[in-house]
C-alpha cells in the first residue's frame, strides 16, 4: 500500500490510512519549520484538519511552497 | 493619485513579479527601485531539502516588510477551475491574505486564458470571499463578464507571458477602458518596454502588473526606475488630457506677420 507526496511513492501499513500530519513526515523531517500548504487529491486541506483528514493508500498529496513568481 | 484594489489605497500604479531575476538581491533592488506595493510570487511542488525556494520566500518578505506592501499570490500552471482554485485556498492560507491573481491557462502555446474556466473560477472563488484579480484577453465581454460577477479588478493581457511584444491590440483595450470606467483596470502580461505601460496609463488604464521586462533587462535596478517614470508620465499624460487628432497640419507658429517673401 502507498501513498504519493509530490509523485513520489512512500509505503504505508495501515490499512486505514495514515492523517495528514503523519504523512507530512515522510516529506518533511520538521513540518513546523517550514511554509507549506496541502491538497489532498487536488482538494484543499487546511492546517486544522491535517489531523483528522485520513491519506489512503492510493492518495495522492501534493505539498506545496512558496517560489517566485509573475 | 492611488491605485484602488478592493478598497486598498495604493500609492504606486506597478505591480511587479517576483520571477527570473539573475538572483534573489538583484530581485530585492529592482522591486525595491520600482516602487511598486504589490509583488506577485506563487506556489509549487519542492524538494524539502532544496532551500533557495525558502530565501526567495525570506527575501520577497523582507520586501514587503521594507515597503509595507502586499503580496499577490498567483494561480499559475492551472488548467482547470477546480486546480485554480484549489491552489487559490493553498495560498490564502500560507499568505494570509484573500486577494489571488486567477490564472487559468488554456493553451500551452501562447499561455492563453481559457475563459470559460475563468470564469468558472471567477465566481467560486467570489463565493468562497476571495478578491479576484482575473488574468484575461483583451476580450470585452469576457471583462464585463467577469465584471458582472463581482471583480473589481481586471487584468487584460498586452499580449502573450514573457514575450514583450507590448500592446497588441490597442483598439480592444481603449474600448475595454471605455465600457467599464469603474473597474480599475490593470494591463498584465506582455508588457516590454516603459513606453507600452506608458501608452497603457494614456489609456486610462489604472496600473500595470509585469515581471519579464524589468527581471531581463541588462539593468532590472534601472529599468525598474524607467517603468516607474514611464507610469507615472503615462497617468499624468492621461490626467492632463491628451489633445483630439487631426486630419490635416496646423501650423503651431502664428501665421499672421509671415514675412514678406512669403506674400506674392
Amino acid at each position: 500500500m502507498n501513498i504519493h507526496i509530490n509523485g513520489q511513492a512512500y509505503p504505508i501499513s495501515q490499512a486505514e490510512g495514515i492523517n495528514v500530519s503523519a504523512a507530512l513526515t515522510f516529506h518533511f523531517e520538521t513540518p513546523q519549520q517550514s511554509t507549506f500548504a496541502v491538497a489532498l487529491n487536488g482538494d484543499f486541506v487546511g492546517k486544522a484538519d491535517y489531523d483528522t483528514t485520513l491519506v489512503k493508500s492510493g492518495d495522492s498529496l501534493d505539498v506545496l511552497q512558496p517560489i517566485q513568481g509573475g | 493619485m492611488s491605485l484602488n484594489i478592493y478598497g486598498t489605497q495604493l500609492d504606486s500604479r506597478l505591480l511587479i513579479g517576483s520571477a527570473l531575476y539573475p538572483s534573489p538581491q538583484v530581485m530585492k533592488q529592482a522591486i525595491l527601485a520600482s516602487g511598486s506595493k504589490v509583488v506577485t510570487l506563487s506556489l509549487k511542488r519542492q524538494n524539502p531539502n532544496e532551500q533557495s525556494g525558502q530565501q526567495i520566500w525570506t527575501y520577497i518578505q523582507d520586501i514587503i516588510s521594507e515597503t509595507n506592501g502586499y503580496l499577490l499570490p498567483n494561480t499559475a500552471g492551472c488548467k482547470t477551475a477546480k486546480e485554480a482554485v484549489t491552489l487559490a485556498k493553498m495560498s490564502r492560507e500560507i499568505f494570509q491574505t484573500d486577494w489571488i491573481k486567477l490564472e487559468v491557462i488554456g493553451d500551452d502555446y501562447n499561455l492563453q486564458p481559457d475563459p470559460i474556466e475563468l470564469l468558472q473560477a471567477t465566481e467560486q472563488l467570489i463565493t468562497d470571499g476571495f478578491k479576484v484579480l482575473p488574468y484575461c484577453t483583451d476580450d470585452l465581454v469576457l471583462c464585463q463578464r467577469l465584471y458582472d460577477l463581482g471583480c473589481e479588478v481586471i487584468m487584460p493581457w498586452a499580449s502573450p507571458i514573457g514575450t514583450g511584444k507590448g500592446l497588441m491590440n490597442p483598439y480592444n483595450l481603449e474600448t475595454i477602458r471605455l465600457r467599464l470606467p469603474d473597474a480599475t483596470l490593470i494591463l498584465d502580461a506582455g508588457i516590454g518596454k516603459p513606453s507600452d505601460a506608458c501608452l497603457a496609463m494614456e489609456m486610462g488604464y489604472d496600473g500595470v502588473l509585469l515581471n519579464s521586462a524589468v527581471a531581463l533587462a541588462d539593468n532590472p535596478t534601472l529599468m525598474a526606475k524607467a517603468f516607474a517614470q514611464a507610469l507615472q508620465a503615462g497617468e499624468q499624460g492621461y490626467v492632463a488630457g491628451i489633445m483630439q487628432q487631426r486630419q490635416t497640419a496646423h501650423p503651431s507658429t502664428p501665421t499672421l506677420d509671415t514675412p514678406f517673401w512669403h506674400q506674392n
